[in-house]
């Protein structure tokens, strides 16, 4: 018997060539030609039809083994080179990590949408509506229809923007309260966002332009009580449940009786606890609901200004910040309030 | 206003401590802004009589005076030019600190002459803003007094004074109403005084030609006064407030002001032509020099105090300024006091008008209590007398007559009703009836109150409310939620949505100026503005924008240094009629880390954004070449105008690059277009049963030509089934020649019931080549 013909010494060459492939298509090929129908095993086995029965079984029975042997050296080399080559894939696919990520500029919402947005959660979910209006205004909304009487020094507490065909840009976001009364029927809840417009000299606690958040509320029977609520579920929203308020009396023509409100709070930059003074409120005049067309009903309306509530708590030095388009400032304004 | 807090105490019984005080008056709706201490002179400046004054050689101002103590006397060196002999001052004994100066006065020699201390300004010694000369001091206080001791500090308040409440402009209107929430009587000095009367020994003749602008006037005449500087009480008084004693007789004047809040002017008689002053109507173009020796030329709605009968010079502005040459001076000797009630519209329009801003017109335009001038001539001719010397005339002149207070219905009911608490009636009435008002309880439907001459603020019902609220306390107001039937419709009426989205795609939002000038609205070839201010703050500002990108424009000028941009705005421009909008502008990298490659701004990315907003909306978006010349800050061959849903909404492009340079900046492209942008309607379709057919077709064109001709050409011929058409590829270069564009489009087919064949849809793709060949355009194979 010659060596070709002996199992045990193609199994071990066999073993020999599949330990030597090194990859999967040379392992392919090994058990093509180790246990293919023309490898040397599978001829081994065609052999067996000339042999005696004992030799047959003893040499079917070596065979049989030297195959099974090849195919499980050939099955544990595939996975062997499987891992292997998954293991230089992922090596090749590598990717610094600490290199920065891909993007543009992030973009933010200004400062004071912010803060506006925050005061209309508050409202929309206290069940106010929300209009906008416009700017430039007539004397007759911004001042006459809210009792201002003309030639009245109140007028001069606002300083006023004039347009050269007699119009003006609005002082206050109240000319809305007349105009949406003109355009509901009572009773309703709502909120007016927007700019006014003060002709003042500039510093950095003062613009000519700003915004202010405006609140009227009408009905067959508001009250101030109901007034002092209002405020008081504001403020508990934006400074937290059982904030402190108060209202004491003031003067704007538009209401009677009139009061500033104030809030406690603790100041964040120097830690103090003091009334942040908000801003004004009252019953509505009956000379505006006269303006309006309303009969037999009350209400309250009470307005603030949106920069003293971004500049106070997050610290902004100068109101003109706001108007003068700086990134080096909007980025600082991108975080969530 | 200014108040102290000592003069104060004067009218209100146990008045609390300065805090205490400020609190009360705050929850009166009179806050207090702040709280100032005056000190009075510093210890160690003593009264003097100056006994000679002989001037020093080789000093052209320089004088070398002698001083008397009363048991010392001083050689001082001074250069003030009122020094005097018999001048009564205030010397700084060597060794006094001056706070005011920062120095503490020594004993040295000055241009050869020993000098012992300092004689005194009266901003030396810190007591009011006068450096001009030496104090001038009344002879109320003896030489050798040390002055503090007879001028005290003071606790100065400043009131801020709502326009409604006129009737607090005086120590006594505060002290008014103090003691009503206290629930005390004042204690008024002017209490058991009698006003002025009417007769034949007013010695003056009076008349009034404008009835309507000056419902009353007295004139009380004080005869044989010494005109001096004025007591240090009196002098300590006003100085406290920031006024600058004059003497005796301007002080008086000043100090009833304050007291009780009526302004009054004293004239020199013997400048008034027949001892006569008549209130008129100004001539037009009268001239006249005021006080402070500014000349005006009078208006016909101005009103004058005029010497005589009227025919003369007016002498002062009424109810504002006196004139320049009839006032009390050293040389007087007889004084016509003026005291007047004025209408308060005239002098609010007179003053605006001559740009004046007075005193006596801060108090006239907001009103001052038109009963007060009998009583206010009385108290300053009494005080005068006191001070200055003299007689006061036994009558005085009056011309008309006192105002008569409307009654105003009051149902106690509607406190409750309005302010949410109730005050028991009687409770109610105490309140009206401390603050002035008379009440008669006896009508069925409710109260009558009278309110008092100085409250004319109140007028009707809510007024009268707001006072039984004021005085109750609004710290009893209760916090409850109104019970309304309101639901509020869905709406976004401040695009929070838009700007979220924007946001979300890496925009900064900024807020700009509404104000523009029209040299920059040509410099960046916005349109011109529709709106100008009349008062403006500066050119640049005087007018109103008449489009968003200009401010855009500013904000990317600025932000230079930023490797790229990507901003909004949504704001109002102002043109016919005024628009809200939105701008968006892009330039620079806009996309990609530093070490990448990235994406810089160009036109389709802008494109991008806006058909983003169009999908988020089921809204339809197209953008159309621009005619020539529609948007001349667009660059003509980067310039769209943006069709939403048909409507046309603004603009798109890259700005012109004459813009560009104007500020600066690298290509740069901006979107501005009106909002709210609106939504198209959201209906599911149903999930198709049949595959759709493709076939691709690719045309040369010359450049110019837009891919929406070719489009167009395309669903024209495509037939019925035809689902969607866009290019997928656009190429330029070889072995295309110059000027040439390959444009690959793609076509896709469905039919709603059944399969297309491959017959049918080659048919249609022919029908489309055709097409396309019949508009003269190249087919590629």
């Amino acid at each position: 018997m010659n060596e070709s013909q002996d199992p045990t010494a193609l199994k071990q060459a066999a073993l020999q060539e599949i330990q030597e492939a090194g990859d999967l298509d040379a392992l392919q090929q090994c058990r093509v030609r180790w246990l293919g129908k023309k490898g040397p095993l599978t001829a081994l086995l065609r052999s067996l039809g000339s042999m005696s029965p004992e030799e047959r079984k003893a040499f079917g029975q070596d065979v049989n083994a030297a195959k099974q042997a090849v195919q499980a050296a050939i099955d544990s080399r595939k996975t062997e080179l499987e891992a292997a080559a998954l293991d230089a894939q992922l090596e090749n696919e590598r990717v610094d990590v600490t290199l920065p990520g891909t993007h543009g500029p992030s973009g933010g919402l200004h400062l004071l949408t912010k803060v506006t947005n925050r005061l209309l959660d508050v409202f929309q979910s206290l069940g106010y509506d929300v209009v906008t209006g416009p700017e430039l205004e007539t004397e007759h909304y911004n001042f006459s229809a809210l009792n201002f009487p003309p030639e009245h020094p109140a007028r001069d507490e606002q300083d006023t923007f004039w347009t050269e065909d007699g119009r003006l840009l609005r002082t206050h976001t109240s000319p809305m309260q007349v105009r949406y009364m003109e355009q509901h029927k009572p009773p309703f809840k709502v909120v007016v966002p927007g700019k006014v417009f003060r002709n003042e000299a500039v510093d950095a606690t003062h613009e000519a332009q700003f915004h202010q958040l405006e609140a009227l509320v009408v009905g067959e029977r508001v009250t101030m009580a109901d007034l002092k609520g209002a405020i008081q579920e504001m403020a508990d929203a934006l400074f937290g449940e059982g904030t402190k308020t108060r209202l004491q009396p003031s003067f704007f023509p538009f209401v009677e009786p009139g009061a500033e409100f104030a809030i406690w709070w603790t100041h964040p930059k120097t830690g103090k606890e003091e009334w942040l003074e908000l801003g004004g409120c009252g019953m509505v005049h009956p000379n505006v609901f006269k303006a309006a067309g309303y009969e037999g009903v009350t209400g309250f309306a009470f307005g603030f200004g949106i920069e003293r509530l971004a500049m106070v708590p997050y610290g902004v030095p100068d109101i003109r910040w706001f108007y003068q388009s700086d990134l080096r400032v909007l980025d600082q304004f991108r975080g969530s309030l | 206003m200014n108040i102290t807090h000592e003069w104060l105490a004067e009218w209100v019984p146990n008045l609390p401590s300065v805090d205490e005080t400020a609190d009360l008056l705050a929850s009166l709706g009179l806050p207090v802004e702040s709280v100032t201490r005056h000190d009075g002179p510093p210890p160690g400046v003593l009264v003097v009589d100056v006994t000679s004054v002989t001037p020093i050689d080789g000093s052209d101002h320089l004088t070398l005076v002698t001083v008397d103590a009363g048991e010392q006397t001083a050689s001082v060196v001074c250069g003030a030019p009122n020094v005097h002999v018999g001048m009564r001052t205030a010397w700084a004994t060597p060794g006094t600190t001056l706070p005011a100066l920062g120095v503490t006065v020594e004993a040295k020699t000055v241009h050869g002459q020993a000098s012992e201390g300092m004689v005194c300004s009266p901003k030396e010694l810190g007591v009011y803003d006068d450096a001009s000369g030496l104090i001038a001091l009344g002879d109320d206080v003896e030489p050798g007094t040390a002055l503090a001791d007879v001028w005290p500090a003071a606790t100065v308040m400043d009131v801020e004074l709502t326009p409604n409440r006129a009737d607090a402009f005086s120590v006594r209107g505060i002290a008014r109403d103090l003691c009503a929430k206290l629930g005390v009587d004042a204690l008024d000095p002017t209490r058991d005084l009698p006003p002025v009367v009417a007769g034949s020994d007013a010695g003056v003749t009076t008349r009034v030609d404008d009835p309507a602008g000056c419902p009353q006037l007295v004139v009380q005449r004080i005869d044989g006064v010494a005109v001096r500087p004025s007591p240090v009480w009196l002098q300590a008084r006003l100085a406290a407030l920031g006024l600058r004693p004059r003497n005796g007789v301007v002080d008086v004047t000043n100090y009833v002001t304050y007291e009780l809040g009526q302004p009054s002017h004293a004239y020199d008689l013997s400048a008034l032509d027949h001892e006569g002053i008549t209130v008129r109507a100004a001539k037009p173009d009268e001239p006249l020099e005021l006080l402070d020796g500014r000349s005006i030329t009078l208006h016909a709605d101005d009103l004058v105090i005029a010497t005589g009968d009227g025919a003369g010079q007016p002498v002062g502005l009424a109810g504002v300024m006196g004139g320049a040459g009839e006032s009390v001076t050293s040389a007087t000797t007889n004084v016509a006091l003026e005291v007047a009630h004025f209408n308060p519209v005239r002098i609010r329009k007179a003053a605006k008008r001559h740009g004046l801003h007075t005193d006596a017109h801060l108090r006239f335009e907001r009103g001052v209590d038109p009963d007060l001038p009998p009583l206010a001539a009385s108290r300053a001719a009494q005080l005068i007398a006191h001070v200055a010397g003299g007689a006061v005339r036994s009558h005085a002149a009056v011309e008309g007559d006192t105002d008569v207070r409307a009654a105003v219905p009051f149902r106690p009911s509607r406190v409750a009703f309005l302010m949410g608490f109730s005050v028991a009636e009687a409770d109610q009435r105490a309140y009206l009836e401390r603050l002035g008002c008379e009440v008669d309880a006896t009508g069925a439907d409710g109260w009558t109150v009278t309110p008092p001459s100085w409250r004319f603020d109140l007028k009707i019902e809510e007024d009268l409310i707001e006072e039984v609220a004021r005085l109750h306390g609004y710290e009893h107001i209760a916090a409850t939620k109104p019970e309304l039937d309101f639901t509020p419709p869905e709406r976004d009426a401040t695009h929070r949505a838009l700007r979220d989205e924007l946001v979300a795609a890496g925009h900064q939002e900024t807020i700009a100026y509404v104000f523009t000038g029209a040299d920059e609205a040509s410099a960046v070839h916005a349109p011109a503005p529709h709106v100008y201010l009349s008062n403006p703050q500066g050119l640049e500002r005087s007018a109103l924008r008449t489009a968003l990108y200009p401010g855009l424009l500013r904000a990317a000028a600025q932000n230079q240094d930023a490797s790229g941009l990507r901003l909004f705005e949504i704001g109002r421009v102002f043109l016919s009629e005024e628009h809200e909008r939105l701008a968006v502008l892009h330039a620079g990298r806009i996309d990609g880390a530093a070490w990448q490659p990235g994406e810089t701004a160009s036109f389709h990315r802008l494109k991008g954004i806006l058909e983003t907003l169009a999908e988020r909306r089921n809204a339809r978006v197209a953008v159309v070449p621009a005619d020539p010349d529609e948007f001349p800050m667009l660059h003509p061959g980067v310039a769209g105008r943006v069709i939403w849903n048909d409507q046309d909404i603004g603009m798109i492009g890259r700005l012109h690059p004459r813009v560009e340079r104007h500020h600066e900046l690298s290509e740069t492209f901006v979107l501005e277009i009106d909002v709210p942008l609106p939504a198209g309607r959201l209906t599911i379709r149903e999930l198709p049963r049949q595959p759709y057919a493709e076939r691709d077709v690719a045309v040369v064109v010359p450049d110019v030509v837009p891919y929406a001709t070719l489009e167009a050409a395309v669903m024209k011929a495509a037939g019925p089934h035809v689902l969607t058409v866009f290019p997928f590829d656009v190429y330029q270069g070889k072995p295309l020649a110059d000027g040439h564009k390959s444009v690959a489009i793609r076509m896709r087919w469905r039919h709603p019931g059944r399969a297309l064949t491959d017959a049918e849809v080659d048919e249609h793709l022919q029908s489309v080549i055709a097409q396309l060949q019949a508009d003269g355009y190249e087919i590629r194979s």
